[in-house]
């Protein structure tokens, strides 16, 4: 497993804090803040999330998806590319890359069926993301590859956890780590971290939250025990501070991608 | 794609047609690999992306064929993606059939050493990056007549993988180079199955003839059974469970020199490790690097 992710290319574009964070300068100039970043992707992540369960693709299908559209805002502006477009592509991708292909027509469909429950990414019904049909996501598809430099192989969590918790005999945690490493795609983790260092921050908290006791098991493995509890800050504060977020805080942010300029 | 010059197809690959072209701006010879829209409303054909993803992880090594880049096209209000590939001039099918049919004109041995050796670099370096190809056959390992390269191509069937592994479609490997798992139904198969198709490679290598050129998957298992004895569970635990284990006619393995005349020992020794039906039990292409067959080889050219 290791070896396979050493040398990928997601190994190799790893980000650090500053990268993930940088807002655009188009992004700047209609006045977004590092939070309204945040936010925005957060709620994207969920949007995706809800497509891509109603579209009933594997969990690493959305979790692929969410890990390029991460990275497209590291390197593009949400100003130059609607989010609200870039979302349904990135899954229309991901179901691509790892062989299980959802019809663009089907994603057209299930994308308006999920919109009343995302009032907020969608103001006004004269926008034009309310008219975003099949041959936009197409266009889309293209520019995103660009965008992605054609890097399309993501690495997850998921197996170096499930080996994880066989190896320190922790198979009972398995659902609840598994909804942690879920979670973590509502941060910008997966760009930052080797996918089995996110996977252990999740046993660590699972272990600290369910009191059981694997600290000899994490001494055995010698990682930087520093860099798992990070990781599990950065988990920690989703749960205290962006769980629920307000409407009014995601329709503001999104007021300002409508602001003509 | 106006930088570049069309000067004839060469091929079709598994999902659109290959040309020879030369890049205006370098004069540079390459091979445009031109996307087909496979339906008319589902964009970039997810081999040719899975393809472009595999190759830019991979492509690096000199065992590969080198994707230069990526063009992206409008054509009457389509998007077509163009693969542009470094050209080489022929494959092996092609260099294997100029040496034409019997005993003479053999290719020599001490090509067929080196194009073994790099073959099986490539190998090793699509598995240790968690890619199997899938498809390995002559025609999809290019060659360089004049300076004895060989480099693998055709990444479109080739999977990222991370273990354990899950079942995959059945409908991949051609035929004659499709190790007995996937003949026989497994689940589960792994980078293994590339290393039968290495072996079938290196035999046809030798002969100048396939080893086993089955016409139905019934055909190929028996043409398997008959060379090297049916399967058992002593020789392969598990074979009796697979999907599509029938009782077969038993015949007792053959030597494998009456297939392979030409071979010397340590040749013989590495071919039966690469066509050990036990897939647990069959040679990696990290092994085979290091097998005595290599030993007199000039490692310093690669």
């Amino acid at each position: 497993m290791a070896a396979n992710f050493w040398a990928s290319s997601h190994c190799k574009k790893l980000l650090d804090q500053d990268e993930v964070s940088k807002v655009a300068q188009a992004d700047l100039e209609r006045g977004f803040t590092p939070e309204d970043v945040k936010l925005m992707k957060i709620q994207f992540s969920s949007y995706i999330k809800s497509i891509g369960s109603n579209a009933k693709v594997r969990q690493r299908v959305v979790a692929t998806a969410i890990a390029y559209f991460r990275r497209i805002y590291t390197r593009k502006s949400f100003s130059e590319f609607d989010p609200r477009l870039v979302a349904p592509t990135c899954l229309y991708l991901a179901s691509k890359a790892e062989e299980s292909t959802v019809q663009a027509k089907l994603l057209v469909f299930y994308t308006k069926k999920v919109r009343p429950t995302f009032t907020s990414l969608f103001p006004s019904t004269d926008d034009k993301a309310y008219r975003y049909d099949i041959k936009d996501i197409l266009e889309m598809e293209m520019r995103l590859l660009e965008a992605l430099d054609y890097y399309l192989v993501i690495y997850h969590p998921y197996r170096p956890l499930v080996q994880l918790l066989q190896d320190g005999n922790n198979t009972d945690m398995t659902a609840f780590t598994w909804s942690l490493v879920n979670d973590t795609y509502r941060t910008d983790l997966i760009l930052m971290y080797p996918p089995f260092m996110i996977a252990l921050a999740c046993i660590y908290i699972a272990s600290v939250l369910k009191e059981k006791d694997t600290r000899a098991w994490f001494e055995e493995l010698r990682v930087d025990m520093n860099v798992i509890k990070n990781i599990a800050m950065e988990i920690l504060d989703f749960y205290d501070n962006y769980r629920q977020i307000p409407e009014e805080r995601i329709a503001a942010a999104v007021s300002k991608l409508l602001t003509r300029m | 794609m106006d930088g570049y010059e069309k000067l004839e197809k060469i091929g079709e690959g598994t999902y659109g047609k290959v040309y020879k072209a030369r890049d205006k701006r370098t004069g540079r010879l390459v091979a445009l690999k031109k996307t087909r829209l496979e339906m008319e409303d589902e964009g970039v054909p997810s081999t040719a992306l899975r393809e472009v993803s595999l190759l830019q992880m991979l492509s690096h090594s000199i065992y590969i064929v080198r994707l230069l880049c990526v063009e992206s096209v409008d054509e009457n209000g389509k998007p077509q993606l163009y693969l542009v590939f470094e050209y080489l001039d022929s494959d092996l099918k092609k260099y294997i059939d100029s040496h034409g049919r019997g005993s003479s004109n053999p290719i020599p041995a001490k090509t067929i050493q080196s194009f073994m050796y790099q073959l099986l670099k490539g190998v090793a370096h699509c598995h240790g990056h968690g890619v199997m190809h899938r498809d390995l056959k002559p025609q999809n390992l290019l060659v360089d007549k004049e300076k004895g390269l060989l480099k693998i191509a055709d990444l479109g069937l080739g999977r990222a993988f991370t273990v354990p592994l899950k079942s995959y479609t059945h409908e991949i490997v051609t035929l004659w180079y499709r190790a007995p798992e996937v003949l026989l139904g497994a689940s589960h198969y792994s980078t293994s199955v590339d290393m039968w198709s290495v072996g079938c490679i290196f035999a046809e290598l030798s002969r100048k003839t396939p080893l086993f050129p089955g016409d139905s998957e019934l055909q190929q298992l028996l043409h398997i059974f008959r060379l090297l004895g049916t399967p058992s569970e002593q020789s392969w635990p598990g074979v009796n469970k697979l999907r599509d284990w029938h009782e077969y006619p038993q015949w007792q393995p053959q030597n494998l020199s009456r297939a392979v005349p030409d071979m010397g020992p340590d040749a013989l020794d590495l071919l039966s490790r690469m066509l050990m039906f036990d897939p647990a039990k069959r040679v990696s292409a990290k092994a085979a690097l290091h097998h005595p067959f290599f030993d007199d080889l000039d490692k310093s050219q690669f």
